[in-house]
């Protein structure tokens, strides 16, 4: 099995952006692409070929969940897990993001020092 | 914590307090789009845009600490969105309570969780030195009010204008200024600021430098501002170079400068955690773990102070700090060894040889931080008084013309450009033989702070002569330094000085040179054609911006 390098972030909020950004370079010491936008990701993921995949659930435009539909169409990048990111995290909303094909939810705010635990944490959950 | 965490937890309280800064404008704009929504279907693209906002602010407070700001907006997210997905008829009702509760997030600013992830390494994290330079000014004449605004934006301050003292009351929960310039006397509300500010639990919690302004300056107005710790009182009508003067004596007091720290060790974990350390604390730190290369880093970066290891493999520290001091222009620079030796006489010994004082390894973080900041910030007054015109507290003419040297080399090592401006106020002598010296004096004054707030933090300025200045503006193009002069100029022609009853401005005339259109030439070369240029301005009928 490899091993979780590159990670692929689409997130809308710049603030975020960079938090995310550096909690998962920093301490995680992966490989970070940020894309703004559900479409920016679907030109861009192919190329970056993540290992991993983390989308936020509420964009403008295109929102995580149809983001997540239309990535996993695209051949090369159908087994990658893919994690929501959301502040709204009720037990039945975790339930139907699972549905959709995520692999877990991971609340926000995130704890910068811990993120990166919780991406490989779930990472290596999907790889068992 | 190691390191990598440290210097996350450093990032991030730098994020953290830029997002802080931000949050006011923030709040007001929801604010502002709340205030537009009427009950009717019209509402709808600005419900969707608070919504989005609102989501947000749920999302970016919580990880910068802000939790009951993120609770509260997420809480008022969800009624947007049922507003929008029209769950609730005849919301119109509830407008009144949706402003108030938005109003009410600014409460939420002061209940910031610094702790987990926001814990910063020693020291609180000062960053962002080239703030905002936020001022706040409040008068209940509004004319007043706005026309001191549209002047202080003129030196390149933000101004908020509250014309009710309560208004300033309700602010100081959300954010705070550099400054407050106050009123005395609030006659709508018949108020007295002085009494009232004594009095009020809000102001009283409110950390801010605070400046007077008042149409009459009786003894008890005056006691009960300086029981308030106020740093000016100043009488109307205003003398807005003096106002500005005084503004910037108070800002350059809070401002907290980055120090540079070079470490010379040669070992790297231990240099590497001093950096983060130091690094924490704010400062600007590099490590050098090669002490052949002492003069190259020395002259690159600048350090205002260096730690040295005492024993290093091949050389001393002391045999390092002793090719340091062969060099005229580092005679004066601060050099703290670091060392284990506990022995007095090692010390001693060692001191007698270029340093100035002695640290012994294993030394706490907190110390660290301590000593260096202590030391770098009596060098860095020292060293201003050596450098700094006193009128001014820009650079002499010895020191500005090292710095064009000095900015000169580095652009053409990084083959960036470089612009050298001069500029000459107009008809000067006029001024002084009209008006008196006191009064040339402000008009210099005016020109170097709009000189120091107008240019970026890597420019640098000097006072060349009398009534003449040098800016030097690296990775600055001809085009972009024109633009930032002319802008300059404008401004400044727009300033009214007053002597007595009489009522004057001034001009100034400025010529630059770019290292781009003179490829070959020395920074003399550089200073001379900048002076031709500024001549041909002269020429060509004074308050002008000329490009050699």
């Amino acid at each position: 099995m490899s091993k979780l390098q590159r990670i692929l972030y689409v997130e809308d909020e710049p603030d975020i952006q960079v938090v995310a950004k550096l909690a998962l370079e920093m301490v995680g010491g992966y490989t970070v692409k940020i894309c703004s936008s559900g479409n920016e990701a679907l030109r861009e993921a192919e190329a970056f070929a993540p290992d991993m995949i983390l989308l936020d659930v509420m964009m403008p435009g295109m929102d995580g969940p149809t983001t997540l539909a239309k990535l996993r169409q695209l051949p090369a990048l159908d087994q990658v897990p893919i994690a929501f990111m959301t502040a709204k995290v009720q037990p039945q909303e975790v339930a139907h993001f699972k549905l959709l094909g995520a692999v877990d939810v991971i609340p926000k705010p995130f704890d910068p020092m811990t993120l990166s635990n919780q991406v490989q944490a779930l990472w290596s959950a999907a790889h068992d | 914590m190691t390191d990598m965490q440290a210097l996350l937890a450093a990032e991030m309280a730098k994020l953290g307090n830029s997002y802080k800064a931000r949050l006011p404008l923030e709040l007001g704009e929801l604010l502002a789009l709340a205030g537009q929504l009427s009950g009717s279907d019209a509402d709808h693209p600005v419900l969707e845009e608070l919504h989005q906002r609102l989501h947000k602010l749920a999302g970016s407070g919580g990880t910068f600490g802000f939790h009951s700001l993120s609770e509260q907006s997420q809480q008022l997210e969800l009624v947007t969105k049922s507003w929008i997905n029209g769950e609730v008829l005849a919301y119109q009702t509830m407008l009144g309570g949706l402003i108030e509760k938005i109003a009410a997030l600014s409460l939420t600013l002061s209940e910031r969780d610094t702790s987990v992830a926001y814990k910063q390494g020693v020291m609180a994290v000062k960053t962002d030195v080239k703030s905002r330079n936020l001022l706040w000014l409040a008068d209940d004449d509004e004319q007043l009010g706005l026309e001191l605004q549209r002047l202080l934006k003129q030196f390149g301050y933000e101004v908020c204008l509250f014309t009710r003292l309560d208004q300033v009351e309700a602010a100081t929960g959300s954010e705070q200024p550099d400054i407050l310039i106050m009123d005395v006397m609030f006659a709508k509300e018949g108020m007295d600021a002085t009494k009232e500010m004594n009095i009020r639990h809000n102001f009283k919690a409110f950390h801010c430098p605070i400046l007077f302004i008042s149409a009459r300056g009786d003894f008890t107005v005056r006691v009960r501002a300086a029981r308030l710790g106020a740093r000016g009182f100043l009488v109307k009508p205003l003398d807005v170079p003096k106002l500005v003067d005084r503004i910037e004596q108070i800002m350059e007091a809070e401002k907290k400068a980055v120090y540079r720290v070079l470490i010379v060790d040669d070992d790297e974990t231990l240099s590497t955690h001093y950096r983060l350390v130091l690094m924490s604390a704010g400062m600007e730190v590099e490590v050098l773990n090669q002490p052949e290369k002492i003069i190259e880093r020395v002259s690159t970066f600048r350090p205002e102070l260096v730690l040295m290891d005492l024993n290093m493999p091949e050389y001393t520290g002391q045999e390092v700090a002793i090719v340091i001091r062969q060099h005229e222009q580092w005679i004066g620079l601060p050099i703290i060894y670091l060392s284990a030796e506990a022995d007095v006489d090692q010390q001693i010994k060692a001191m007698g040889k270029g340093a100035d004082d002695f640290l012994i390894k294993p030394i706490s973080d907190t110390r660290l931080v301590a000593a260096v900041t202590v030391r770098a910030a009596r060098a860095r007054q020292l060293s201003d008084l050596m450098s700094k015109d006193s009128l001014t507290g820009l650079l002499k003419h010895s020191g500005i013309k090292e710095a064009v040297e000095f900015e000169l080399a580095r652009a053409q090592r990084n083959g960036f450009s470089l612009c050298v401006v001069m500029i000459d106020i107009d008809h000067f002598k006029k001024v002084n033989d009209t008006y008196g010296h006191a009064e040339g004096d402000c008009v210099i004054m005016a020109v170097a702070h709009l000189l120091k707030q107008r240019l970026r933090k890597s420019d640098i300025v000097g006072r060349y002569g009398g009534e003449e200045f040098v800016a030097v503006l690296p990775e600055c193009d001809a085009i972009t330094a024109q633009q930032i002069m002319n802008d300059l100029r404008e401004s400044f022609s727009a300033l009214r000085f007053h002597h007595q009853s009489v009522d004057f401005g001034c001009t100034l005339s400025a010529g630059l040179v770019c290292n781009k259109q003179y490829p070959e030439a020395s920074a003399g070369k550089l200073l001379v054609a900048a002076d031709e240029a500024m001549y041909m301005a002269k020429q060509g009928g004074r308050n002008r911006v000329c490009v050699a």
